[in-house]
């Protein structure tokens, strides 16, 4: 009895403290980006939004009373990349939740591990629909909401009729177009051509030459982000194209670093730096001030990774848990006032967003030429 | 029509400038070096520097060709000279010499995609069609590198010398010929042409530290294709070339991608010594 006093005492006390610890143990938010890859452009900017939302909520006390920490991996912007930041996140670091923008083939090969582990998902980059996951929200945009804008403006503007589709030849490249078309023949248009390259392809030479003898009113691409959209743009400037040219997939910030090739490319998105909005403005000043000089500016994929994180924040407050399934049933009622605008993912576990159509201009900087309010999703996920 | 001939040309000359350091390296040394992937992206941050530094755009091109030839040679003093009686290990040994130089990149750079403008834009009329004129242009330079080679390794002495440890190094070294000096500068001039094919296709695509890597299986094919000679890679760049350019114009260029490597295959099956005279 009294020799084993002493050890029970032990256990007790180790107990009581790891009791003791869970209280204080920090809610971890795991971000898989493409620090490395197509995506190393703008990875940056995602993970400055996201340590300003983190420093933010934990400014306001943090989360259930224990401080939000930020875990983030690199996952190439890919397939295999992000098999390894899943599982390294999830198994390793034990995240609570994933909240992150990635190329849709890293996405459709982290979903499976997602159902192993059982953990939420926020998906917050644009992407070409149709994916879904009894754990993934998705506060970025869908083709129903960025497509028409541009096809509309197009007809209406240029009276285009004939059109030709360029895109990188994975899920978002192809999905994004097939609804082009779709749309494109159901307002009365034609598609004249339809080319792919390779991911990592870098002569769009036989394509371009397509696109000039097909004689197209109108060019719409969608390329992996960065170093495609940069090699296509500059190499149809190169080879003396000047219809009307919308990008589905470059961000303001990349445009405007391309220099002259990008003047006149339309973009449709539901962010621009110039939205005017004390939520957007107050936004823009706080990163400024959390990062100076080395801010990247904030963009079409970072801000969505802003609003994601407080809307798991919101979720996690309204249920008191981070549960997953609370999360779950919490993340398609709760709002985020974001720079935005108000966004609540209650469409199928997709939101609906106000969206903008710009062009840019001269010495970079991208001009505002339309804007479409309460763009709805449509139907990207009936069976959830 | 003459859209087409001219895509294939100017993929023709992008073929050969991108293998010719490959080629250079292999004729000489029958050593296959993976690091050649590397070079080029070097050759292209090359010409990013150049271009922060100020220079005139004509000079980008020659300083990547001094950077990749100084660092071949530094690689080759360093590492390969110890791996010439074993030629598998020499592959491995290169293609971690080219992880080792696209992290070195990362670490200088970072990941992102770096902005250089291109020395001449805009196109060109040329046979009933405006083509670009930057594309025109690299057939040029891909003659030019084919032509000064060539008259490095046919006019002075250290092609003589080269020419003679390509036929018999044992040989080549009883007659007095220091053949460690001519692998030095023959890798050295590979990875420096290497540097030079990067910097020259800078304008058409971006200079970020994955550049290079598209190209080296197409170079490794046409490499093996033309079994070490000059005349006969040019003749299988041109073939190849051509074929890629069709494939992708009529049957898209996700097929296009693969005319090289199966071509390649179906070519060495078909006579094993590919293009080369036999």
């Amino acid at each position: 009895m009294t020799r084993r006093f002493p050890t029970t005492l032990l256990a007790a006390c180790a107990t009581f403290l790891a009791g003791a610890a869970q209280a204080d143990d920090p809610i971890k938010i795991g971000v898989p980006v493409g620090l490395s890859g197509a995506n190393s452009i703008v990875a940056p900017s995602v993970v400055q939004s996201s340590e300003l939302a983190v420093a933010q909520i934990n400014e306001a006390g943090g989360l259930l009373g224990r401080p939000v920490e930020l875990v983030v991996a690199d996952d190439g912007s890919g397939a295999a990349g992000a098999q390894r930041a899943f599982d390294s996140l999830i198994f390793s670091d034990q995240v609570d939740a994933l909240i992150s923008m990635e190329t849709s083939a890293a996405r459709n090969a982290g979903l499976p591990i997602l159902s192993r582990a059982n953990v939420p998902y926020i998906y917050t980059a644009f992407y070409e629909g149709g994916s879904c996951h009894p754990n993934m929200f998705v506060n970025g945009w869908v083709p129903d909401q960025q497509v028409p804008p541009v096809v509309d403006h197009f007809q209406a503007e240029y009276g285009a009729e004939t059109f030709f589709l360029i895109g990188s030849d994975y899920s978002f490249g192809r999905g994004m177009l097939e609804f082009t078309r779709e749309y494109i023949e159901a307002r009365g248009g034609e598609v004249v051509g339809e080319e792919y390259l390779p991911m990592d392809g870098t002569n769009w030479a036989p394509i371009i030459s397509n696109l000039r003898s097909s004689e197209a009113d109108a060019v719409i691409t969608s390329t992996a982000g960065g170093a495609p959209n940069v090699t296509l743009t500059r190499q149809l400037r190169d080879s003396g194209v000047d219809i009307p040219y919308a990008n589905l997939a470059v961000d303001e910030g990349t445009a405007g670093d391309m220099g002259d090739v990008a003047t006149g490319i339309y973009i449709s998105a539901s962010y621009i730096t110039g939205i005017e909005s004390d939520a957007n403005a107050d936004f823009l000043a706080a990163m400024e001030a959390h990062f100076g000089d080395d801010l990247s500016t904030p963009n079409e994929l970072s801000v969505p990774q802003y609003e994601g994180i407080l809307a798991y924040a919101a979720a996690v407050e309204a249920t008191g848990s981070t549960e997953t399934a609370d999360i779950i049933e919490a993340l398609g009622e709760v709002s985020v006032d974001g720079p935005r605008g108000t966004i609540k993912m209650d469409h199928q576990r997709h939101a609906p967003l106000t969206m903008y159509l710009g062009r840019v201009a001269e010495g970079g900087g991208v001009e505002l030429v339309a804007k479409f309010d309460a763009v709805s999703p449509g139907e990207q996920c009936p069976n959830l | 029509m003459s859209n087409i001939l001219l895509d294939m040309i100017t993929t023709s000359a992008i073929l050969f400038l991108t293998s010719a350091g490959l080629l250079v390296v292999f004729g000489v040394m029958k050593i296959i070096n993976f690091a050649h992937a590397a070079f080029i992206t070097v050759g292209g941050y090359a010409t990013f520097v150049a271009h922060q530094l100020g220079l005139p755009p004509i000079l980008g091109p020659v300083f990547a060709f001094a950077v990749g030839a100084l660092l071949g040679a530094l690689a080759e003093f360093v590492i390969v000279r110890r791996l010439y009686a074993r030629p598998l290990d020499a592959i491995l040994a290169t293609w971690g010499l080219g992880l080792i130089l696209g992290q070195l990149v990362v670490l200088a750079f970072g990941r992102g995609v770096q902005f250089v403008p291109p020395p001449v834009q805009g196109t060109v009329a040329v046979i009933g069609t405006e083509y670009s004129l930057y594309r025109m242009l690299l057939i040029l330079l891909a003659i030019a590198v084919a032509v000064g080679f060539t008259a490095l390794l046919n006019g002075t002495r250290l092609g003589l010398s080269t020419r003679a440890v390509i036929m018999n190094e044992e040989l080549a070294q009883g007659l007095g010929i220091n053949s460690t000096r001519v692998r030095l500068i023959t890798f050295a001039i590979g990875c420096g042409l290497a540097a030079l094919a990067g910097s020259l296709l800078t304008p058409l695509t971006s200079v970020d530290p994955l550049m290079g890597l598209p190209y080296l299986i197409g170079a490794f094919m046409l490499v093996m294709v033309s079994s070490g000679s000059l005349p006969a890679l040019a003749v299988a760049c041109v073939v190849l070339g051509g074929l890629q350019a069709i494939i992708s114009t009529y049957f898209g260029s996700v097929l296009g991608g693969l005319t090289i490597a199966v071509f390649a295959a179906i070519a060495l099956r078909l006579r094993p010594e590919g293009f080369a005279r036999a």
